[in-house]
C-alpha cells in the first residue's frame, strides 16, 4: 500500500521529473491495485490507519492534490478517479466512508477559483456518478448485484441532488464571467456534461424532493444564459441544449398542481422563444432545439398547453412554423450537398413528428388554429421538392443547380418508405388545410402532366428526325419525373392511409372538405373530367366546378394515361420506371380506400364521392376497367423492371382480394384476356420475374372466386387452371419424358408450373380452400414423380419442396382430419424420396453446400408448417369440405403428423452442424421445430435412435446456453414436456431421465447464478419446476452445495430462507398446475429477493 | 420399352457399340430397371406441345431476357456456363432503367464471373444436362459408364479432384456407384457420385 501511495505521486509528476520506466512501473502498481479482487482490504487498511472520517477524507484530499498537476495525462487521471469512486462505493458498504466529507472537499475545490482545481472537482463528480449509476457503467469489482443496486438507490436519494447543487454553483459562477478562454471553456464543458449526467433519464421524472432544486426559475434561466454564452462551441452547445431538452421533458410528482405546471411551461416557452428569436441558429443547434420542442409537445398534457396565455401560444406556434420551414429548406440543401451528417434532416423529422402529435389532438385546440401553419409548412415542403422555377429542388445556396446521377441499388428504399414519416406528417397537415392543399396539388400535377406530354411529343419528333437516339437530353424529362414523383407521393399520403389489415377509411378531413364544397360542384363535369384521362382537364368546359378530391385522382390518371400512350408509341425507353411505380402505388392506395366506398362506414358521405365511386355506379365500373387496362399494359411493357412489375401486380391483387371489387373485375373482358394470355405462357407475360408470375397467378385464382353464374365460373376455371393441369399432364405423361426432361424447354415448362402452383397456394382463403386443396393434391402426387426424374437437378428439387411448403403453410390450418391425413401422407412420401435420393450421394460442385442449406431450410419449414396445425386450426371437422367428404373419417388413418415430422427430423438432424446453425434463419427454424416436437410428441422422444436422441439433447443444451435469448427460451419451453414425459413413464435410468437430470443443473445455474434476461424467467421457471418434481433429491443436493459455499452467515441465512420459501408452497412438489403457478409466483419473489446476491459483478 | 441411342455431344459412337456388345448381359439386367419411372401414363396423345424432338440440332444455349433469369439458375458469362449465385438490380439515377448485376460461378472450373447488363437485354442461358451413369470400369484414367438406356460410353476421364480420387477408391473396393455427369456447351464432367442401393 505504501508502494502504491508512493507510486502515485511518481506517476502523477510532470514528465520531466520521472522517466518513462518509472511511470510505467507506477502505473502498473496502481492498475494492479485497482484490479485486485480485494481493494476493499486495501481500503480498510488505509481507513484502519485513519480511524476518523475526517482523516479519511484528508487522505482523499492528499490524493486529489496529487492529481491536480495539469500535465497529468487525462486518461491516467480518470482511471485514478474511477478507482477513488470504487473505494468510495466499497466504503459505503460498511459506512466507513461518508460521502459528505468528499462533497465538502469538492465544494472547497470548486470555490478555490482555480480552473484546474475546478476541473478536477468536476472529474471527481463525474467518476462518482458513473460508478454509482447504471449497472453497465459500474466497474467489475466482484460484488453481487444487490450491492450495486442498493448503492445506486442510496446515492440517488442522498447525493445526486447535492451534486446538482454543486454543479449549478459552478455554472452560475461561469455564466457571470465575460470572456471564456479555452481552458475555462473546457472546464465548463465538463460541468455541462455533468449537469447532463446528473439528470440522466431521457424523460425527466424527478421526485418531489427535487421540487426546490429544479422548479426554481433561476435554474432554467441559467441554462438559457449558459447556452447563449457557449453556443459557438458545437460540442458544448449540444450538451447545454440537451440539458434544456431534459428540462422540457419534466413531468411527474415534482409539480404540486396544474398551475405550477402551466407557469413552468410558460417560463420555458418564453425562454425558448426569446432564445430562438435572439440568435441565428447554428448547424449544431438544430437537432438540440428540435429535441426541446418535441419533448415539450409530447410531455405536457394538452390542457396545460392550451392554458398558456393565448398570445404566448400563438407566438410559439408561429415560431414552430417558421422553424419547421427553415429546417426543411436546410435539409433539402444538405441533400443536394450529399452531406454525411444530416443534422437538419434529423431536426426536420423531429419537428414534423411534433406537428403530427399536435394536429392529431386538433380538437383540444382553438378551431382552425393550425390551418395557416399547415399551409405554410405544406407549401415549403412542396417548394423544396419541386424544380425551379416553382421550387428550389437541387439548388445550392447561391442558386446553382446540381444534377448528379448516382448509381442506386435495389437495397436502397424507395422514397415512399424512406420518407414515410415525413410524408405522413405532410399528408396530415395537407388534410388540415385541405382547402388550400388539394387544389394546389391538382394544379401543379395537371400542369406538369401537360408539360410531360408536350416534352415527350417533342422528343419523339426529335428522334424521328435524328439518327442518333443518344442525343436526347433527359434533363428536362428527369426534372418533370422528379416533380411528378413527389406530387404523387404527397397526394397519396394526403388522400389515404395505409393501415395494415383493416379497411382504410376516407380521412374525415377529406370527406368533410368534399361535403362542404359539394353544393358548388357540377357532378357531370366532374365525371367527365374523371372519365377522360386522355384530355387536358382545363380544356373541358366548366372544369373549375369539379370536386377537388376527384380532380386530384383524375390528375394522377392523366399522368398514367400519358405514360401508357408513350409506351404504345414505343417511347418506353424515355419513361421513368420510378414514375410508373408511383402511379400504381397511388392507384392501389386510392382504390383500397375510395373504390366502392361503403356508405355504412361513414356518418356523412360526400355525394360526389359516392356518385363517382360507390357500389353499382358506372364510375366504379369504368375505373375498375381503366385500372385493369393499366395493369395489363404495365405487365407487358415493364417486364424488365422487377419493382414496377411487382407494384403493378400488387394493384391487381388489391382489385380482386375483396369480393365486391372482384365481382366487377371479372365482368371485364380484359380480365379474361389476361387470364388466357397468362395460361398460354407466351411473351410478354412469361418474361416476368418468377415472384411476379406467382403473384399474378394468385390474383387470377382469387378472381375466380368472385360472383359469377355457374356456367361462367366453369368457363373461367377452364381458362385459368385447366390449361395448367393439361400442359403439365401432357408433358409428364409423354413416353420419353425421362429422356427429354433435361431439355431446357421442358425444364422451363416444369419450373413455370411449379411457380404457378406456389401462386395458387398463396391464393388460399377459407372459402376457396376446398376446391384449391383438391386441385393442388393431384399435382403434389405428380411432384413426387418429378422428385425422381429430377433427382440430379438441385434447383428443381428445391422448387418442388417449396410447393409443398406453400401448400402446407396456407392450407393445413383449414383442413379437417382426413384431408390433413392426405397431406401428411404425401409429405412423408416426399421426404422418403428425398432421403433415398440423397443417401450416399456426394456432390463436388461449388453450389453443393448452398443447395443443401436451402433444402434443409425448406424441409424444416415444411415440418414446422405441418406441426402448426396443433396450434392454429380453423377446421371444423371438414366443414369447408361439406358435400365432398364420403364419411371415411379417421377409420383409414395411416399416417400421423408425428410420423412425418419424426421422419423429417431423421433426415435433418444428421445433416445439421454447428456451422449451419450460424445461419440465423436456419438456427431459428431448427429450434422452433425441435421445440414443437418436444411439446407435441414428447412420447416419441425416448423412442428415437440413440444417436438421434443424443444429438437432439445436445442441440437443446447448446441452444439453451449459447444462442440468442429467443432460442434459449424455445429450448427451455421444450424441457417441461420432456420432464413430464419421464414422470409419466416412471422409468428411471432411461437416457431421457438421465438427460433431464443434467438439464436440472443447467436450469438451476441459469436461474440462480447467472444474470439472465427477465424475459426467460417464466420459461426457465416452468422448466425448473417440472425438473425439480422429477429429481427432488438432486435438487436438494444442488441447494445444499450452493449454501455450503456461503461464508457470510447473514447471506447464508437469507439464502436458506429464500430457498425454503421457494418450495414451501409446493411441498412435496407434484406436477399439478396449481402448485406450478404457486411455484412460479414464489420464484418471482425469490429472484427479486436474492437474485442479486448470487450474481456477481 | 423403346430404346433410344444416347447421343452425347462429343462421344465417339464406335466405342459405344463395342462396349454395348461386350456388356450385353448387364444391358438386359438394366432393361427392367428402366421401368421404374412412375409417371408414364400414356393418355393424351393429341398434345399441342411437342417435346419429342430429342436434342439433335438443339443449340448449346438459348437467349432469355435478363429480368427473367433467376438466382440458382444458369447463364453464360464471359463465354462460360455459370450458375447464378447472386443477382441484384440497380439503376443510374432515380428515373433510370433497371440493370441486372450477376455473379456466376463456372460450373466446371468454379471460377467466379461478374456481369451487368440492362434488364431488357437478352443473355444466353446454357442447356444444362445432368445424367446418371453406372460406373462399370476404369481404364487408363477413363471411366466406362452405362446410362439408363444401356448404352455405354468410355470417353470421360476420372476428374482430377477429390471426387475423382473417391471414384477410384470406390471402384477399387468394388462398390457399385452411380456417377452424375454434368454437361453444358460441349463440355462434360463428373460432379457427383451416389452409392447404389440394392433395392433400385
Amino acid at each position: 500500500i505504501l508502494a502504491t501511495l508512493l507510486g502515485l505521486p511518481r506517476m502523477c509528476a510532470p514528465p520531466s521529473m520521472v522517466n518513462t520506466e518509472q511511470r510505467q512501473h507506477a502505473e502498473h502498481i496502481f492498475l494492479s491495485f485497482r484490479k485486485s479482487k480485494s481493494p476493499f482490504a486495501v481500503c480498510k487498511h488505509i481507513l484502519g490507519k485513519c480511524p476518523s472520517n475526517k482523516i479519511a477524507s484528508k487522505h482523499f484530499s492528499i490524493m486529489f492534490s496529487l492529481l491536480s498537476p495539469p500535465s497529468l495525462q487525462k486518461y491516467v487521471r480518470e482511471q485514478i478517479l474511477l478507482a477513488v469512486a470504487v473505494i468510495v462505493k466499497r466504503g459505503s458498504l460498511d459506512k466507513s466512508i461518508n460521502c459528505k466529507g468528499i462533497f465538502h472537499e469538492v465544494s472547497q475545490l470548486i470555490s478555490s477559483g482555480n480552473p484546474t482545481v475546478q476541473t478536477l472537482a468536476c472529474s471527481i463528480l463525474t467518476a462518482l456518478i458513473s460508478e454509482f449509476s447504471s449497472s453497465s457503467k459500474t466497474s467489475n469489482i466482484g460484488l453481487n448485484m444487490e450491492f450495486h443496486g442498493s448503492c445506486k438507490r442510496i446515492f440517488q436519494e442522498d447525493n445526486l441532488r447535492q451534486i446538482f447543487v454543486l454543479t449549478m454553483e459552478v455554472l452560475q459562477e461561469f455564466s457571470r464571467r465575460e470572456n471564456l478562454n479555452a481552458q475555462m471553456s473546457s472546464v465548463f464543458q465538463r460541468y455541462l456534461a455533468l449537469a447532463n449526467q446528473s439528470t440522466q433519464n431521457v424523460m425527466l421524472k424527478p421526485t418531489e424532493t427535487w421540487r426546490e432544486a429544479l422548479l426554481d426559475t433561476r435554474v432554467m434561466d441559467l441554462f438559457f444564459t449558459v447556452h447563449i454564452k457557449i453556443r459557438e462551441d458545437s460540442d458544448m452547445a449540444q450538451d447545454s441544449l440537451q440539458c434544456l431538452a431534459q428540462l422540457a421533458s419534466m413531468h411527474g410528482p415534482i409539480f404540486p398542481d396544474e398551475s405550477a405546471q402551466v407557469s413552468y411551461l410558460a417560463h420555458l416557452v418564453e425562454g425558448l422563444l426569446s432564445m430562438i428569436n435572439g440568435i441565428e441558429i447554428e448547424d449544431s443547434e438544430a437537432v438540440g432545439i428540435s429535441n426541446i420542442i418535441s419533448n415539450l409537445i409530447s410531455t405536457f398534457p394538452r390542457v396545460i398547453l392550451t392554458a398558456l396565455p393565448s398570445e404566448l401560444f400563438t407566438s410559439f406556434i408561429n415560431c414552430l412554423t417558421l422553424l419547421t420551414c427553415s429546417f426543411g429548406r436546410s435539409a433539402a440543401l444538405e441533400e443536394v450537398l450529399d452531406k454525411d451528417d444530416m443534422v437538419y434532416m434529423e431536426a426536420y423529422d423531429k419537428l414534423l413528428e411534433s406537428w403530427l402529435t399536435l394536429v392529431q389532438d386538433d380538437e383540444h385546440f382553438p378551431r382552425g388554429c393550425f390551418v395557416q401553419p399547415a399551409v405554410q409548412v405544406f407549401n415549403s415542403y412542396i417548394q423544396c421538392h419541386l424544380a425551379a422555377p416553382d421550387g428550389t429542388r437541387n439548388l445550392t445556396v447561391n442558386g446553382v443547380a446540381s444534377h448528379e446521377e448516382d448509381e442506386i441499388n435495389e437495397l436502397q428504399e424507395d422514397d415512399r418508405e424512406l420518407f414515410s414519416d415525413q410524408l405522413a406528417s405532410i399528408g396530415m397537415l395537407g388534410r388540415i388545410a385541405a382547402n388550400h392543399c388539394i387544389p394546389l396539388l391538382t394544379s401543379l400535377l395537371e400542369e406538369r402532366v401537360t408539360r410531360l406530354h408536350g416534352q415527350l411529343q417533342r422528343t419523339q419528333q426529335h428522334l424521328m428526325n435524328s439518327s442518333n437516339p443518344g442525343s436526347v437530353d433527359r434533363k428536362v424529362l428527369d426534372d418533370l419525373y422528379e416533380d411528378i414523383h413527389w406530387l404523387i407521393l404527397v397526394s397519396g399520403y394526403l388522400l389515404a392511409d395505409d393501415p395494415q389489415g383493416e379497411t382504410p377509411l376516407i380521412p374525415a378531413e377529406v370527406m368533410e372538405y368534399s361535403i362542404n364544397h359539394s353544393t358548388e360542384v357540377d357532378i357531370n363535369t366532374t365525371l367527365q373530367i374523371l372519365g377522360s384521362p386522355g384530355e387536358k382537364a382545363s380544356s373541358i368546359p366548366g372544369c373549375n366546378r369539379t370536386d377537388s378530391v376527384i380532380r386530384l385522382l383524375s390528375a394522377v390518371l392523366r399522368t398514367s394515361e400519358v405514360e401508357s400512350r408513350a409506351t404504345r408509341a414505343s417511347l418506353t425507353e424515355l419513361l421513368s420506371p420510378q414514375m410508373g411505380k408511383d402511379i400504381v402505388w397511388f392507384l392501389k392506395r386510392w382504390a383500397k380506400t375510395y373504390l366502392l366506398v361503403d356508405e355504412k362506414l361513414y356518418g356523412q358521405i360526400s355525394i360526389p364521392l359516392s356518385t363517382a365511386f360507390g357500389a353499382d355506379t358506372e364510375g366504379a365500373q369504368w375505373i375498375v376497367g381503366y385500372l385493369l387496362e393499366k395493369v395489363i399494359n404495365n405487365l407487358s411493357v415493364w417486364s424488365s423492371e422487377p419493382e414496377l412489375a411487382n407494384d403493378t401486380v400488387e394493384l391487381l391483387v388489391c382489385l380482386v382480394e375483396k369480393r365486391e371489387r372482384a365481382n366487377i373485375v371479372v365482368q371485364c373482358e380484359n380480365w379474361w384476356n389476361l387470364a388466357k394470355q397468362f395460361a398460354s405462357r407466351s411473351p410478354p407475360l412469361d418474361l416476368l420475374s418468377s415472384s411476379v408470375q406467382r403473384t399474378l397467378m394468385k390474383a387470377l385464382v382469387l378472381g375466380g372466386f368472385a360472383h359469377m353464374d355457374s356456367d361462367t365460373k366453369q368457363q373461367y376455371w377452364t381458362e385459368v387452371l385447366h390449361p395448367l393441369q393439361q400442359r403439365f399432364l401432357n408433358l409428364i405423361n409423354q413416353e420419353n419424358f425421362p429422356q427429354i426432361c433435361q431439355e431446357e424447354s421442358v425444364k422451363r415448362e416444369i419450373v413455370a408450373t411449379l411457380e404457378a402452383l406456389c401462386g395458387i397456394a398463396e391464393a388460399t382463403q377459407i372459402d376457396n380452400v376446398a376446391s384449391l386443396f383438391s386441385f393442388l393434391m393431384d399435382f403434389l402426387s405428380s411432384c413426387i414423380g418429378l422428385m425422381e426424374v429430377y433427382r440430379n437437378t438441385p434447383e428443381t428439387i428445391n422448387l418442388i419442396i417449396e410447393v409443398f411448403v406453400e401448400v402446407a403453410h396456407k392450407q393445413i390450418c383449414y383442413l379437417g382430419e382426413s384431408k390433413s391425413m392426405k397431406l401428411y401422407e404425401v409429405c412423408l412420401t416426399l421426404l422418403q424420396v428425398y432421403s433415398k435420393n440423397n443417401l450416399g450421394r456426394k456432390r463436388a460442385d461449388v453450389a453443393a453446400e448452398e443447395d443443401q442449406y436451402q433444402d434443409l431450410l425448406l424441409i424444416m419449414e415444411l415440418l414446422t408448417n405441418l406441426l402448426s396445425k396443433e396450434f392454429i386450426d380453423f377446421s371444423d371437422t371438414d366443414e369447408v369440405f361439406r358435400g365432398q367428404e364420403q364419411g371415411s373419417g379417421a377409420a383409414g388413418r395411416s399416417v400421423s403428423a408425428a410420423d412425418v415430422v419424426l421422419f423429417g427430423v431423421n433426415i435433418i438432424l444428421p445433416l445439421m452442424s454447428q456451422d449451419l446453425l450460424k445461419f440465423p434463419s436456419l438456427c431459428n427454424q431448427y429450434y422452433k421445430l425441435i421445440t414443437f416436437i418436444c411439446e407435441i410428441f414428447p412420447e416419441k422422444i425416448p423412442q428415437l435412435p440413440e444417436e438421434l436422441f443424443k444429438s437432439l439433447m445436445y442441440s437443446l443444451e447448446l441452444g439453451m446456453t449459447s444462442m440468442s435469448s429467443e432460442v434459449s427460451q424455445l429450448c427451455l419451453e421444450a424441457l417441461s414436456p420432456l420432464a413430464e414425459q419421464c414422470a409419466k413413464t416412471q422409468e428411471k435410468d432411461t437416457p431421457l431421465f438421465i438427460a433431464t437430470r443434467h438439464f436440472l443443473k443447467l436450469v438451476f445455474d441459469m436461474l440462480v447464478l447467472q444474470k439472465h434476461n427477465t424475459e426467460i424467467t417464466v420459461a426457465a421457471g416452468e422448466a425448473l419446476y417440472t425438473l425439480v418434481c422429477l429429481h427432488q433429491a438432486e435438487y436438494q443436493e444442488l441447494v445444499e452445495s450452493l449454501l455450503a459455499t456461503q461464508r457470510d452467515a447473514v447471506i447464508y441465512q437469507r439464502l436458506a430462507d429464500a430457498f425454503n420459501k421457494l418450495t414451501a408452497s409446493s411441498t412435496p412438489p407434484s406436477m399439478d398446475r396449481k402448485q406450478k403457478v404457486a411455484f412460479l409466483k414464489s420464484l418471482e419473489e425469490f429472484v427479486s429477493n436474492v437474485g442479486g446476491l448470487l450474481c456477481v459483478k | 420399352m423403346m430404346r433410344q441411342v444416347y447421343c452425347a455431344a462429343n462421344s465417339g459412337s464406335a466405342s459405344r457399340v463395342k462396349a454395348q456388345a461386350k456388356l450385353g448381359h448387364v444391358d438386359r439386367a438394366w432393361g427392367c430397371l428402366t421401368r421404374r419411372v412412375p409417371l408414364i401414363h400414356r393418355t393424351m396423345a393429341d398434345t399441342d406441345l411437342d417435346f419429342t424432338t430429342g436434342e439433335s440440332g438443339a443449340s448449346a444455349t438459348i437467349p432469355m431476357q435478363c429480368s427473367a433469369l433467376r438466382k440458382n439458375g444458369y447463364v453464360v458469362l464471359k463465354g462460360r456456363p455459370c450458375k447464378i449465385v447472386e443477382m441484384s438490380t440497380s439503376k443510374t439515377g432515380k428515373h433510370g432503367h433497371a440493370k441486372v448485376n450477376m455473379v456466376g460461378i463456372d460450373i466446371f472450373t468454379n471460377k467466379k464471373y461478374e456481369d451487368m447488363c440492362p434488364s431488357t437485354h437478352n443473355m444466353d442461358v446454357p442447356h444444362i444436362k445432368r445424367n446418371e451413369f453406372q460406373l462399370l470400369n476404369i481404364t487408363d484414367g477413363f471411366m466406362s459408364l452405362m446410362g439408363d438406356n444401356g448404352d455405354v460410353r468410355e470417353d470421360l476421364r476420372v476428374p482430377d479432384s477429390d471426387l475423382g480420387k473417391e471414384i477410384e477408391q470406390k471402384f477399387a473396393a468394388s462398390e457399385d456407384i452411380l456417377v452424375s455427369v454434368l454437361s453444358a456447351m460441349g463440355e462434360e464432367c463428373a460432379v457427383a457420385i451416389k452409392q447404389m442401393t440394392g433395392g433400385k
